[in-house]
């Protein structure tokens, strides 16, 4: 292997890092505040991409279609929090069962609105250029989603750490309870903290969907690998979510060079070493029940 | 527990004069129906004895599965497949409980499934050795020292398999050792104070769940004569783990209902509609908003009301007063 073929795949690995961390972000914040693994929540990323490619279908600009992708996903996932998670919340089957539910659903529905055969989400004209540094290229839609990741790191650490929702989430994830008695309503924050999670699936979606194409199945696929992210990383804090991401993004990728075949594997044990040393992950803290 | 065995003895007579009565059609349905249940039925005893929500149990079934595929001819005996199926489930069940059993709840849940993931990633991508994702026809006939010829005769050990893990487990969940394990689901910390090693509880009812579920794996290679990577999908797991939610989570008929609901249902809407996925789903969303814990807890409310209104009432509000007054 040459030094040209490793840096572009170790691009493509933190790239695909960032996407990861902006599903499992999300992921991580919903169940740690709401106790819920939500196993929809591929489910946003993937209709958030086919979104972006109906989108691109009739023409609209690519800087347009991220907003309106993610709005329309937020919204989706506000009805399905106020029409069916709110009712089923403390009971774990229940929740499991209805996610799950949505998942198949939407799985289907997806297939058979665009059909079961792999699109591509072209890369949009002003980013589908490389910077050539000596004998090293950079793709600049590769560059462009690690450095939104980076962005949307940061803008979650400052919503963590320097707001008042930020604080309440925080408080929220070390017990839900006391927050209520504080005279905070619940109810208006979960549908808040759904709503932004999904939002950040969706917008991983959209820009994921011109890297990894936008096929049925896309959903579980990031569904399984942000649980491990959150596994590795520990739940409730932004820090987890981003380096187990990072970790998770660039296992994935390598692992695809030189072991193609046990890539799931190698992710595997990686999770299995780091639960048996640190039983809450890379920056778990306990999250209450 | 008498009423476990009462219901046993039905159960019993019914597998049993099955065939007698069924066509080609209905014989073929209910052996899928009872491989199911007892697959369902082993992820209710994690689930509902042990409180461990599991997404990634299909790996157990899809290991004993896989192990006829690979090595079932090679050893021939369908007993000694059997045992050395469950024996090698289990074995996997208890180093990977071992591992996780430790984390509780949605983590508990997170890790099976990518546990489950995994295998189902070796199986899709060993392509030399599995088939990979086309899977691989079963080459191994069910041999009990003389072959089987006809459907009835595996019918019949499908049969007995399922009534033999069924009184299994109404023995286990009375046992003192079936008892601990629903103690620790119940209050962990209490049973902890009370002396019990919750964690070895938990993996003994996780080792027989997993041991039972590759039994059912064996059987389904044998029945369906071809395994693919599907037995091992997590997909797989969660269509379990709906059927032990809607049959009634915590019985033990519970799951085995929830098994022959859902065979019954995929066959009837899938052979009307390609769309069968999006149903099933409304489906399985609308009996988690409106079901109550499943069918068999919904039929004992339907039924302590309808005692109730045959049954002389008046004795049953004196008691009550009784009971609210000072």
């Amino acid at each position: 292997m040459n030094a040209s073929l490793l840096a572009a795949q170790l691009l493509n690995g933190l790239a695909y890092g960032m996407l990861l961390f902006m599903i499992a972000a999300g992921l991580s914040i919903i169940y740690g505040f709401m106790n819920i693994v939500n196993l929809a929540h591929g489910t946003f990323f993937m209709l958030a991409a086919y979104a972006a490619y109906s989108l691109a279908g009739m023409k609209v600009n690519f800087w347009l279609a991220i907003p309106v992708a993610i709005v329309l996903i937020m919204i989706f996932s506000i009805a399905v929090e106020k029409l069916l998670l709110s009712f089923v919340y403390g009971k774990e089957h229940e929740q499991v069962l209805l996610t799950f539910g949505l998942l198949i659903i939407f799985a289907d529905m997806v297939k058979w609105i665009w059909g079961a055969s792999p699109r591509s989400l072209p890369i949009p004209p002003s980013l589908d250029f490389s910077i050539t540094m000596g004998i090293l290229d950079f793709p600049v839609y590769r560059l462009f989603v690690i450095a939104v990741g980076i962005l949307v790191a940061v803008a979650l650490w400052y919503f963590e750490n320097r707001t008042r929702i930020g604080a309440i989430i925080r408080a929220g994830v070390d017990d839900r309870q006391m927050v209520s008695a504080l005279g905070i309503h619940v109810g208006i924050v979960f549908t808040g903290v759904f709503a932004f999670g999904a939002g950040l699936a969706a917008l991983s979606g959209i820009l994921g969907g011109a890297i990894l194409g936008v096929y049925p199945g896309m959903d579980t696929e990031t569904l399984i690998l942000s649980l491990v992210v959150i596994v590795i990383g520990g739940l409730g804090t932004w820090k987890g979510a981003f380096s187990g991401a990072l970790l998770v993004g660039l296992l994935e990728t390598m692992g695809q060079i030189w072991f193609p075949s046990l890539s799931m594997v190698l992710i595997f044990l990686c999770m299995t070493v780091i639960l048996l040393v640190k039983p809450t992950g890379l920056f778990g803290k306990k999250v209450s029940t | 527990m008498k009423k476990s065995l009462l219901l046993f003895l039905v159960l019993f007579a019914v597998v049993l004069c099955f065939p007698l009565v069924a066509g080609k059609f209905a014989l073929h349905l209910m052996m899928e129906i009872l491989i199911m249940a007892i697959f369902v039925m082993s992820l209710g005893l994690i689930m509902g004895y042990a409180g461990m929500v599991s997404l990634g149990h299909a790996a157990f079934f899809g290991v004993g599965a896989y192990f006829v595929a690979l090595l079932g001819h090679h050893i021939g005996n369908l007993f000694l497949v059997l045992a050395l199926g469950t024996a090698i489930a289990g074995l996997l069940a208890w180093i990977s409980g071992g591992l996780f059993i430790r984390s509780a709840g949605g983590y508990f849940l997170m890790i099976t499934l990518s546990f489950g993931q995994m295998l189902y990633a070796v199986a899709y991508k060993l392509k030399n050795v599995t088939g990979g994702d086309e899977g691989m026809p079963v080459q191994a006939a069910p041999d009990l020292g003389w072959k089987l010829a006809t459907m009835t005769e595996l019918y019949y050990v499908i049969g007995i398999g399922f009534l033999a893990w069924f009184l299994f487990l109404i023995l286990f969940s009375n046992s003192p050792a079936g008892k601990a394990v629903k103690g620790v689901m119940v209050n962990e910390s209490r049973m902890r104070a009370l002396g019990y090693n919750s964690i070895a509880y938990k993996l003994i009812a996780y080792t027989l769940a997993g041991g039972m579920a590759g039994f059912a794996g064996v059987l389904y290679a044998y029945f369906n004569q071809y395994v693919s990577p599907d037995l091992l999908n997590w997909l797989f797991s969660g269509q379990a783990m709906i059927m032990v939610i809607i049959g009634g989570v915590g019985t033990l008929i519970g799951p085995a209902i929830g098994a022959g609901f859902f065979v019954l249902l995929q066959n009837y809407i899938s052979s009307y509609t390609e769309r069968w996925p999006i149903i099933m789903g409304l489906i399985f969303i609308a009996i988690v908003m409106y079901g109550k814990g499943g069918i068999v807890h919904l039929v004992l409310q339907l039924t302590s009301k309808l005692r109730f209104k045959l049954w002389d009432g008046s004795a049953v509000n004196r008691a009550e007063q009784r009971r609210t007054s000072p």
